[in-house]
């Protein structure tokens, strides 16, 4: 068996450097600013991201450009932060191992949906209140501080919540309200939502006490 | 109508638009509930009788948040004919109707995590070395601060550390069964208390203090509290005793700073 020749890459070297900027997080936020890849990597950097991004298809990985996060003060061109993210997507199991509960995906979900059909900006108090509905008010109120410490929410000088950096990079929100428009609600004999719902509020207000 | 009526009904009329813009703005109604050209007509009517600095203002107030409203209502425009738009209401229906399980399905089929590693790498020690190497001695960036002359650190007592609030005096639990033991001593000869002759003190800061004790006293089982109309009565209890029935409550109660 002969091993397969390995096509040398004019960019090797600049990859592994691309690869090491974008994968170790070195700030707050992960990934690297579009004049930060500039100065580690040359001029033809977006080459050498698109290679790298080529690389990546076989792991199920990507390169994404997002907008960079509000209050950076760079020209436009230079206002993107590239991330490494996962290409397809992940399963309900793997969520639960990667510390996510089903119940918190739904809050962020339901908070997305929300957001985004009243076109990105919307009261802390109306998002609660939606979260509310499913998870309990004590749980809702955790969850808005976690969604915006995370990044998935942001919230602006007029105290209204819009989407955040993690939101952008992140979610796919065309196939997000897709889904959510075109969704019908399950049967009720195969929702266990109400006895749950009755559970959860129990829990909260032992906690509260 | 009088002078001064007639800037009265400007003023309401302009404090009246400039609300709405407002809460327009705040996303609590629709853009287009405010009619524009009613709303400019208006501006126009009054625009005869301005006649101080403060009118001038509060119409060019008025005049840009209609203008703030009328890029809303742009921007609604173009977002209904995106492909995001859906109605509001509409989504909020399905997502009271959805279960948590398909809410979350919905979440992970748009979802692409980022992927990011935290560690030391080679570049990342050689970065932090050579950092450390370029430092200057502290001493030498305090004489650049100008900070004056460095005193000798010398070793604080546990009453300094009290006194700059850095230590607790006395330990939580013992502060806990000292306030127990004024409960017990100040009970009326039926063993109740009133909440409020107990706990507040001519300073608010030490009133605040006793009610944080006990509701910690109340939790821990070293007194219970009852509701009597209008009145929260206290019983301290012979022992420490955590109820085994029914479920802990919680039972908010405001302390008023002009009450203390």
């Amino acid at each position: 068996m002969t091993e397969p020749a390995s096509t040398p890459s004019l960019y090797s070297e600049r990859l592994k450097r691309a690869a090491h900027m974008l994968f170790f997080k070195r700030g707050k936020i992960p990934g690297a600013r579009s004049w930060e890849l500039k100065a580690g990597l040359g001029k033809g950097y977006s080459t050498v991201i698109e290679q790298l991004d080529e690389v990546l298809k076989d792991l199920d990985l990507e390169v994404k450009k997002a907008e960079a996060a509000v209050g950076d003060d760079t020209p436009v061109e230079e206002g993107y932060r590239y991330f490494v993210r996962l290409r397809g997507t992940l399963t309900p199991k793997e969520a639960r191992m990667s510390g996510w509960r089903i119940d918190n995906l739904a809050a962020l979900a339901a908070c997305l949906a929300l957001l985004v059909s009243k076109q990105g900006k919307v009261e802390r108090k109306e998002l609660e209140e939606a979260v509310a509905h499913k998870a309990g008010r004590w749980r809702s109120l955790t969850l808005m501080d976690t969604f915006l410490r995370t990044g998935y929410l942001e919230e602006d000088e007029e105290g209204l919540l819009r989407l955040g950096w993690r939101t952008k990079a992140e979610l796919d929100l065309q196939s997000l309200m897709m889904l959510v428009a075109e969704s019908k609600p399950e049967s009720p004999t195969l929702e266990p939502e109400a006895e749950e719902g009755k559970a959860g509020e129990e829990v909260d207000s032992q906690a509260s006490t | 109508m009088t002078k001064s009526g007639r800037s009265a009904s400007v003023k309401r009329d302009m404090d009246d638009i400039i609300q709405t813009c407002d809460a327009i703005e705040s996303r609590k109604f629709n853009p287009f509930l405010l009619d524009i050209s009613e709303a400019l007509r208006i501006l126009r009517l009054h625009s005869e009788h301005l006649k101080s600095l403060q009118d001038h203002l509060l119409d060019m107030r008025a005049l840009s948040k209609i203008a703030r409203v009328v890029g809303l209502q742009s921007a609604n425009l173009r977002f209904q004919s995106s492909s995001l738009f859906v109605d509001p209401e509409t989504v909020k229906q399905k997502i009271e109707s959805l279960s948590r399980q398909q809410l979350a399905e919905f979440l992970l089929l748009s979802w692409h995590p980022i992927v990011e590693i935290e560690q030391l790498t080679s570049a990342t020690v050689k970065e932090a070395l050579s950092y450390w190497n370029q430092l200057l001695s502290f001493f030498e960036r305090r004489r650049r601060l100008d900070l004056g002359p460095l005193t000798a650190p010398s070793a604080a007592g546990l009453e300094e550390l009290g006194e700059a609030g850095l230590v607790e005096a006395k330990t939580f639990n013992k502060r806990l069964l000292e306030f127990w033991d004024e409960l017990r001593q100040r009970v009326s000869p039926n063993g109740v208390i009133d909440y409020w002759s107990f706990v507040r003190t001519s300073q608010f800061s030490e009133t605040v203090a006793r009610a944080q004790f006990v509701s910690f006293l109340v939790t821990y089982g070293y007194a219970t509290m009852q509701r009597d109309g209008d009145n929260i009565i206290l019983r301290p209890n012979e022992k420490p005793s955590l109820p085994t029935s029914g479920s802990p409550l919680s039972f908010p109660i405001s302390i008023p700073r002009e009450g203390s």
